[in-house]
């Protein structure tokens, strides 16, 4: 019989695996669950003029718009919630250092709810007369053939590499949520079925058996999803459903640091780049913290 | 009469408009001033509405449906574990929730802005050229969506002439002039701590009413276009002693809402 394959790796192989110029989704919204740890790995690796999408996000898009990493960005929003602004996002539109493109929450799902389905296009009806509707090289209007109703067609999207935090997988690559969530994170399963390539964190690694006696926690089978990465805290500082709280003193120590290049590129210096790995990267934050923001270890 | 707040005066005059067996709308805020308009006082405002003339009326927080609305379910920050512990009668995806956007059932969207036009254009995108912004701000979220499909669409802004432009830079939420394909009514009313406006069978936003205390020279310095001004401006009504006891004792004691403590920076509309 021949062996199954095990999608189980470590952090560096996975993200070996990104090319530069290569486009990204980044799964999370807000600041809520965005894999941070392997965002940091993307940046140790030093990668390249990438294109990031993504329907609502945060510090994920700010730390890569900051390392320039980045070279074109697609979100409906780039902020800190009740901490404040990005302030990398912020100076790099104003100073025209990435091409910022804009869309609503409807637009950046709906366009990958079509790639998720295999469908080319996606219609909506916000575009029109908005803001948005300058980018003509994903939009064209559209009439219904049923009803002679305007609508604007929004060209699909199918990224390279999705990167998603799960809270539990198995080594075939079954991917779980925990029972009790946010709902705002839903969005990560079909966005993951619209990229060509997945990778996907977890706060755990479980037995199948474990997955089969739950499956109903089983979001994403394992056809769906090409490597499994343990990283324990990894959508750290964001939240992670029941498990632990946004982490607001890091987040507001990130922001004053964030305030010039300066500060933000010795923010990275101390935080990623000497810390050498996750783990690194937790013990620098220390468990005592962590414990502070815990809620429960295994989810609700 | 008793003291007021403008927060419970703008949570009193928002109840007012909020139809019976509708469903709004409210994102998240930032926060602070941001908070308070986007999120506290529209949240203030369903209850009561509910405890009054609405008793049907629902409101949606992003994914939340129906959350119970008393003080005491009310959670202490706005945490992820706490939200998701939140008393409520239902949770959805957040895909699910645009969709009663995009199917025409959403009643209000409460939304804020920096900059609000003539027309009802908002802006939340940037200051200045949108490719060259002189700021750029955090980005439109669901605002696209609020004012093309909502039925109605609610905002609740500073009233300044940085905020009550001419023309705002960039349009992330389509007003009255352009709604050619579009569903949704479009933005209907504006409150800000001087008034409420409304706007004209062309389009053009026109005062409703003047708070208490507020002159009509102190509204037309503030505002930076011709506001369409009627003949006999009304007062905008204040608060009665009941409804102030509902907000003080029932709906928000610990003014989680109406000062923003639960985002654990809590501030007011006048410092």
């Amino acid at each position: 019989m021949g062996e199954r394959k095990t999608k189980l790796v470590s952090m560096k192989e996975a993200v070996e695996t990104i090319e530069d110029n290569s486009g990204l989704l980044i799964c999370g919204s807000l600041i809520r669950r965005h894999p941070m740890a392997l965002i940091h790995e993307i940046i140790r690796q030093n990668k390249k003029n990438l294109t990031l999408y993504g329907w609502n996000n945060s510090i994920d898009f700010d730390m890569l718009i900051g390392c320039k990493v980045v070279k074109e960005a697609n979100s409906s929003y780039v902020g800190l919630a009740n901490v404040g602004v990005c302030k990398n996002f912020r100076r790099a539109c104003e100073n025209q250092e990435i091409r910022w493109v804009e869309h609503s929450e409807t637009t950046a799902m709906d366009r990958l709810v079509a790639g998720s389905q295999g469908l080319t296009f996606a219609i909506s009806k916000t575009p029109l007369n908005n803001g948005m509707k300058v980018n003509k090289e994903y939009q064209k209007d559209i009439i219904c053939p049923f009803t002679g109703e305007k609508y604007t067609a929004m060209k699909a999207w199918n990224p390279d590499v999705a990167i998603l935090h799960a809270a539990r997988a198995d080594k075939y690559g079954n991917v779980q949520f925990d029972r009790r969530r946010m709902m705002d994170n839903e969005t990560d399963i079909f966005m993951a079925k619209a990229a060509k390539k997945v990778i996907v964190s977890v706060e755990e690694i479980v037995s199948e058996e474990a997955v089969i006696a739950t499956n109903e926690l089983t979001v994403l089978p394992k056809m769906y999803v090409d490597y499994v990465v343990e990283a324990p805290y990894g959508a750290h500082p964001n939240s992670c459903d029941c498990r632990y709280d946004f982490d607001l003193e890091h987040a507001r120590h990130y922001q004053e640091c964030s305030e010039t290049a300066e500060g933000f590129k010795r923010y990275i210096q101390e935080y990623i780049l000497e810390t050498k790995d996750w783990q690194g990267y937790l013990n620098k934050i220390g468990y005592e913290h962590l414990k502070k923001i815990t809620r429960s270890f295994h989810g609700e | 009469m008793e003291n007021y707040t403008i927060e419970e005066m703008l949570a009193v005059e928002v109840s007012r408009h909020i139809h019976n067996d509708e469903m709004s709308f409210v994102g998240v805020g930032t926060g602070g001033k941001a908070y308070i308009r986007a999120v506290g006082i529209p949240a203030v405002a369903s209850r009561l509405a509910q405890l009054s003339h609405a008793p049907d009326s629902m409101i949606m927080f992003g994914p939340i449906i129906d959350p119970v609305l008393d003080s005491d379910s009310i959670p202490e920050t706005n945490n992820e574990y706490d939200l998701i512990h939140w008393p409520c009668r239902s949770q959805t995806t957040v895909y699910d929730s645009h969709v009663v956007f995009k199917a025409g059932r959403m009643g209000v969207g409460f939304v804020s802005g920096a900059q609000v036009d003539q027309y009802g254009n908002i802006n939340i995108v940037c200051i200045g050229d949108y490719n060259k912004p002189k700021v750029r701000l955090p980005g439109s979220l669901a605002q696209p969506d609020h004012l093309a499909y909502a039925k109605r669409v609610f905002a609740i802004i500073k009233h300044d002439k940085r905020t009550l432009v001419e023309h705002v830079d960039y349009i992330s939420g389509c007003g009255n002039e352009h709604r050619e394909g579009l569903k949704g009514g479009g933005l209907a009313l504006v409150f800000t701590e001087l008034a409420v406006m409304d706007f004209n069978d062309s389009g053009k936003m026109r005062l409703k009413s003047m708070h208490p205390g507020v002159s009509l020279q102190n509204v037309i310095d503030n505002t930076g276009f011709a506001l369409d001004i009627p003949e006999h401006v009304m007062t905008t009504e204040p608060p009665s002693e009941e409804q102030l006891k509902l907000i003080r004792e029932r709906i928000d004691p610990k003014r989680k809402w109406l000062n923003a403590n639960i985002t654990q920076e809590p501030t007011t509309l006048t410092n």
